[in-house]
Formats: C-alpha cells, structure tokens, sequence
C-alpha cells in the first residue's frame, strides 16, 4: 500500500493542546506533513508546544480568547500557510461554526461536515432522525402530558420498568421508577410535586426505565466516496460523575450477533446523518441485551486508542487520508479484535478526596513500559497543571492476549507510571480493576456509586513505608530542579526549536 | 548511620539510614527496608516479599512519595514550626520561644538538665491545640523563666540553655 507517499496536505494546524495535540502532531510525522502548534500565555512551557514543527502563540490562557477564537485560529492558519486544520476533542472539534468558517476559508476541517455537526448536535432532532432510520431509541412519550391514561399507555408500550423524569429535571428531582402499573398513579403525583417544588415547573415524561446500563459505543469510519464502516466497540462504563475514566474493548457483554447488529446499525446511524470521517455512535445496552441509540459524537474520542491496540489500525492517520478525498484505507474493511485493551485516564484529579482537581508543578514523571503499553501524555517534568483547562493530563493504555492479562498489565503499569506533585486517581483506578464484579465483568454505568461510595485508602498502614522513602530520597537526590527554579526540563534545546531538517535525501519526499 | 525527622499525617516519626552505595538502608519505626536507587527519584524495595516501586522527591521541605499508586506527603519538621525550635529568631539556640502566643501547659525540663538535640523541652497551648516545642541544640538548661499556667508571646525566652561544644 502505497497511499502515504503523496503528500496529503502540506501543512496540518493542530487546533488543541496536551496529549491529543501530539498524538496528531505524530500522526502528521508519520505521514510527512508539517504540523503547527498553537500556544495560549499559560501553555507557553507544554509540551505539546514542542511536538510540531512551528509553534505559534495565540493568546491568553481563558480557552475563549486562545483555542476557541476562531478568528485567531484561521488568521494563524493563513499567516503559515496550513492547508488544513485538526480540532482533536473539545475545544472547537464539534463546533460547526468553526467548520463552515474552515470550508469558507478554504482549510480543510478534519472531520465531519458542518451539516453532520449541527445535526448531532441537536439530541432532539438526531434522535428523530435515527428512529426514522430504524435505529432503535429508548422507547417512552415524546411530549408530556395531564391525562394518565397517557402515561399508562406508554408505560405499557415501553414495558415496565420505566422512569418518570422531569422536563426541566435534573439531579434526580422528579424522578421516580415505576415497577407496576399500580403504582404509576401516585409516583406520577409525586414526581409532579417534587418538579413542582424543585423547578417551579410540574411537566413530567416518561420512558423505559434500563436496568443495569452500560455504555457501549461503536467507532465508525466514513469517507467521502460513500463508504462506511464500524471498528468494534468500546465499553465506558466505568463514569464518575458523567465522565469516562476507564475503557476497554471487547466488551463482555457483546456476543459476535449483538455485536454485528449494533455495528450495523451505527453504521446506519452515520449514514442517515450524511457523516463522514471517524465518529463515535453511543449506545446504552441493558441486561437483557437490547441497547438503545444515545447520541453520536463527531471527534476523535479520548478512548480510541483501545481501538487501535485491538484492531492494530491508526485512526488519526485515517482521519486525516479521509479529509484529504482519498478512499477508506482497504484494511478497514477486513479488520479484526484480537485481544483484549483498556485504558485508564490519567487526572490531576484527587481520588482520595471525592476528585477534586488537583493544581501544581510536575515534580517527577516516568512512564512505565513494555510489551502491550502505550503512554499518550501531555506533560513531562516541570509541567505546570492549571485551573484553566481540562486536567486529563495522559491515558494510559495496554493491550494483551485477553482481558484478564490485560487487567493485570494495567495495575502493573500504574503501579510504574510516577507522577509527582499533583495528585493523581491511579490508585481509585487501581481499585475499580481489582474488585471482584469489575473482574466478572459486571461494569454497569452506576459501578462506581454502588461498589466504590464508601472506599477509603488507609494511608497510615503506609507510615514506615514513607518514612522510609523519604530517607532515600534525602539521602540519594538533591532538591528537584523545578522546585529551585534552576532549569525548566521542558525548555527546548536549539535542536528542538529547528523543526524537521533535512539531512541527506529530503524526509519530506 | 543518620537519624531523620518526619512529620507525617500530624504524626513525627524518625528513621535512621545507613548508604550502602546504590543503596540505602533504612530503620523506620520497627520495621527496616533495604532501597535501592533504579533511576532518578526511583528506588525498589521489597515490602512483604514483594518488589515494589517507589518514587520519592522533595519540594520545598515535603517529599512527594508514590508506592503502589497511593501518594503520600511526608514533611521535614520545620525549622519554625511546632515540631522544631523557635519561630522568627533562627541562630538562637541556646533559647527556645513560644513558636506564637498562649499559655504554657507544662515545663518539661528542670534548671541544671542535660539536653539532647530535638529534646521535647515545654508544651504550650496556642489555638486550642497543645505544641510542642523541642531544642535545637544539644546543651544545659541554664534558666527556665517561665511556669506552667504562664501566659507567653514570642520575644520572651521561655527556657535558656547554655550549649554543649
């Protein structure tokens, strides 16, 4: 296969920061393509800064006035003649604004239409589109209403158990499950005075109520030739608070069946949106084995690494050979699971302490490694973590011959991953592998809040052990460089700041 | 062999060393640990039987420590704190202060006493909670100025010693 070869762009403007920014900034390597990254006041010292070929400062630190200006973004963009640009996940990535003002500019947006976008953007409108399609969605009214004869009749269709939520819901306020029918009349007058009570508004709905969900998402590969295709899934289970911080795949719960029909009908789900380049179709499955479309997300995921461990493909590459016209890479069309990956994020989060986000210097960074582990990371030593971005600050990824290896790979390599002076969840982590249900399997969305509420680490068992370590270490090592300010680990040498050269033939043909 | 100081969740532990070249042999508390240095802030030790990594580094007076993924903060006693000697007036240690205003709670050494380094000499009650204050310096009690139930501030030398060589 020789697709790579031409130049698919000239030069890529990676629109994002930290770990992502780099892992496209090495895509675009691989690929022979320039890459440019943009800077705000506070990531003056990341990184990601040094991962490209020319860095470009944009502002200051409050994303509004650096990585989501727009304007900013598309004047860098031209002023270094960058005839594409990628967005990574956040920021400007499901903006279609910035997509539309890309196309008008003529830089090519790496991702999906504006149109697609917008579309699945609105959870309302793409959820009536994909039931059209046949896609099925969690079954239950469309509007609200007085009568209960209503909400005994789509109780009845949706079949009990089902949920009452309020309109203008929220924090369970106005929720109630309902087993029977006997008791829908009287939870429904008291979900309708708790909203009334907690939002001034009594409007109730009601839909299926899914007993032990978990989060199941397809990634799909579209191109601009009228091909789409499914890579497996991912399962999420593993949230606290709404947010992602283990993922693996296969999922346990999927048979080659299951599997096939939701992959068929992601699929059919990113051809009714008119989608292309990679996306991500989220399902929730029940314990019974019927899943539900959720939403589609139009970026490149934190977790897709999963994917590429198990199918041994690159999917920034493939997004990128996608927004540049040509056709889905053939091996796409052929791949296969083989074996078992999960990742872990890493936060500059406190798991001790119910994860609050933890601020500070990188005192100490070493990364494990070995067969099956991959580190994407935005830091290194000296880093700063601020309050003003996202603070995932690397994932963690390993790959083995199944799951079970593949769980004890990943304790192994947290245990190796140091990171010091902001705290970290390795240890929450830690625990969600080794618990027994999360061993068997059984990882529901609620997993955390039912199995891990009352865990507490003992850190005074650890006592001696600290002591000790604190002994070696004022006895071996002097005080660390960025604690006196003496160096900056993550200052570029001249060699750095120079870009790609060319020495011999040149690396770009 | 070196003698350390700690402060570890409120608690003070001490530890003796002993470097072995690459490697550091540590007593702490009752328990004793044979690290070795793999890498920078990087040592292995075995713990139960079992190899385990630890990374240890120190920031402005706290080391920062991970061993099986949990991280711990242990601090060096400070010079001015409760754990150490007397606040704001470094250089003078043959007179320990009350490290901030209260009453003293009890005198724990007598005119004429031999001191050892780091010897608890008096406990004064400040915001409720009971300090310690301990010597900085080996030496004789010269003059103790001050009685249980006194009300103390910082400029007044509580207890005076007069230095061993």
């Amino acid at each position: 296969m020789d697709t790579t070869s031409k130049k698919l762009f000239k030069k890529i403007l990676v629109a994002n920061r930290s770990e992502i920014a780099i892992r496209v900034m090495n895509a675009c390597r691989t690929l022979g393509i320039n890459s440019v990254a943009v800077y705000s006041e506070a990531d003056a010292e990341s990184k990601h800064r040094f991962a490209a070929d020319e860095s470009v400062p944009i502002g200051p630190p409050a994303p509004r006035e650096s990585y989501l200006n727009i304007d900013k973004l598309i004047e860098v963009a031209r002023q270094c003649g960058a005839d594409a640009i990628h967005p990574g996940y956040g920021f400007l990535a499901e903006n279609p604004a910035f997509a539309d003002r890309c196309e008008k500019e003529g830089i090519v947006f790496i991702g999906p239409s504006a149109a697609a976008i917008r579309l699945l953007g609105n959870k309302v409108e793409s959820r009536i589109r994909m039931g059209d399609a046949g896609v099925p969605l969690i079954p239950g009214m469309k509007a609200s209403a007085t009568d209960i004869k209503v909400y005994e009749k789509a109780a009845k269709e949706a079949g009990y158990p089902v949920i009452i939520k309020a309109a203008a819901g929220g924090g369970g306020k106005g929720m109630r499950i309902v087993e029977s029918r006997d008791q829908l009349g009287p939870s429904l007058e008291a979900a309708r005075r708790e909203s009334l009570n907690a939002f001034n508004d009594d409007t109730v709905y009601l839909e299926k109520y899914i007993v032990n969900p978990r989060h199941v998402e397809f990634q799909v590969l579209a191109d601009h030739h009228g091909k789409t295709v499914h890579v497996f899934e991912r399962e999420c289970s593993i949230q606290r608070r709404h947010q992602k911080i283990v993922e693996e795949t296969p999922s346990v719960a999927l048979s080659p069946d299951l599997r096939g029909r939701m992959g068929a009908d992601a699929v059919k789900v990113a051809q009714a949106a008119g989608y292309t380049n990679a996306g991500t179709v989220e399902f929730l499955l029940d314990d019974t084995g019927h899943y539900y479309f959720l939403e589609m997300n139009t970026r490149i995921q934190v977790e897709h690494p999963v994917t590429e461990l198990v199918t041994g493909s690159d999917l920034v590459i493939e997004q990128i050979r996608i927004a540049a016209g040509l056709e889905l890479s053939p091996h796409f069309e052929s791949l296969t699971q083989r074996g078992h990956a999960i990742e872990c994020r890493i936060y500059a989060e406190d798991g001790e302490n119910s994860f609050m986000p933890s601020t500070g210097t990188i005192l100490h960074y070493s990364e494990p490694s070995g067969p099956g582990i991959r580190v994407d990371s935005g830091i290194t030593k000296g880093s700063q973590i601020t309050i003003d971005y996202d603070p995932i600050m690397a994932k963690l990824i390993v790959h083995a011959p199944d799951r079970d290896l593949a769980i004890r790979k990943m304790i192994e390599a947290l245990n190796n991953y140091k990171i010091l002076g902001v705290k970290t969840s390795k240890r929450f982590m830690i625990d969600v592998l080794r618990h027994p249900e999360f061993k068997a399997g059984r990882t529901f969305t609620n997993f955390i809040e039912k199995h891990l509420s009352e865990r507490k680490t003992d850190m005074s068992s650890y006592k001696e052990l600290a002591a000790a370590a604190a002994t070696a270490a004022a006895v071996t090592s002097s005080e660390s460089p960025a604690a006196t300010g003496q160096s900056r680990s993550v200052r570029p040498t001249p060699w750095q700041l120079l870009g790609n050269m060319q020495i011999g033939d040149s690396i770009h043909e | 062999m070196n003698s350390h100081e700690f402060v570890f969740e409120g608690e003070e532990l001490s530890t003796t060393s002993e470097l072995l070249g690459n490697q550091v042999r540590v007593v702490s508390g009752e328990r004793e640990f044979l690290l070795s240095r793999v890498g920078e802030n990087l040592y292995s030790l075995t713990v139960n039987g079992k190899a385990v990594q630890a990374a240890a580094v120190r920031h402005q007076g706290v080391f920062y420590i991970d061993i099986d993924s949990i991280l711990l903060e242990v601090k060096e006693p400070s010079e001015d704190g409760f754990a150490g000697g007397a606040g704001g007036h470094e250089g003078e240690k043959d007179k320990i202060y009350a490290p901030m205003p209260g009453k003293i709670v009890k005198i724990l050494v007598a005119v004429g006493d031999e001191i050892e380094v780091k010897q608890p000499m008096v406990i004064v009650e400040a915001m409720k909670m009971e300090n310690q204050v301990n010597s900085q310096a080996a030496g004789k009690v010269k003059a103790v100025n001050f009685a249980a139930g006194d009300q103390v501030d910082t400029e007044s030398p509580i207890i005076e010693l007069e230095l061993a060589e």
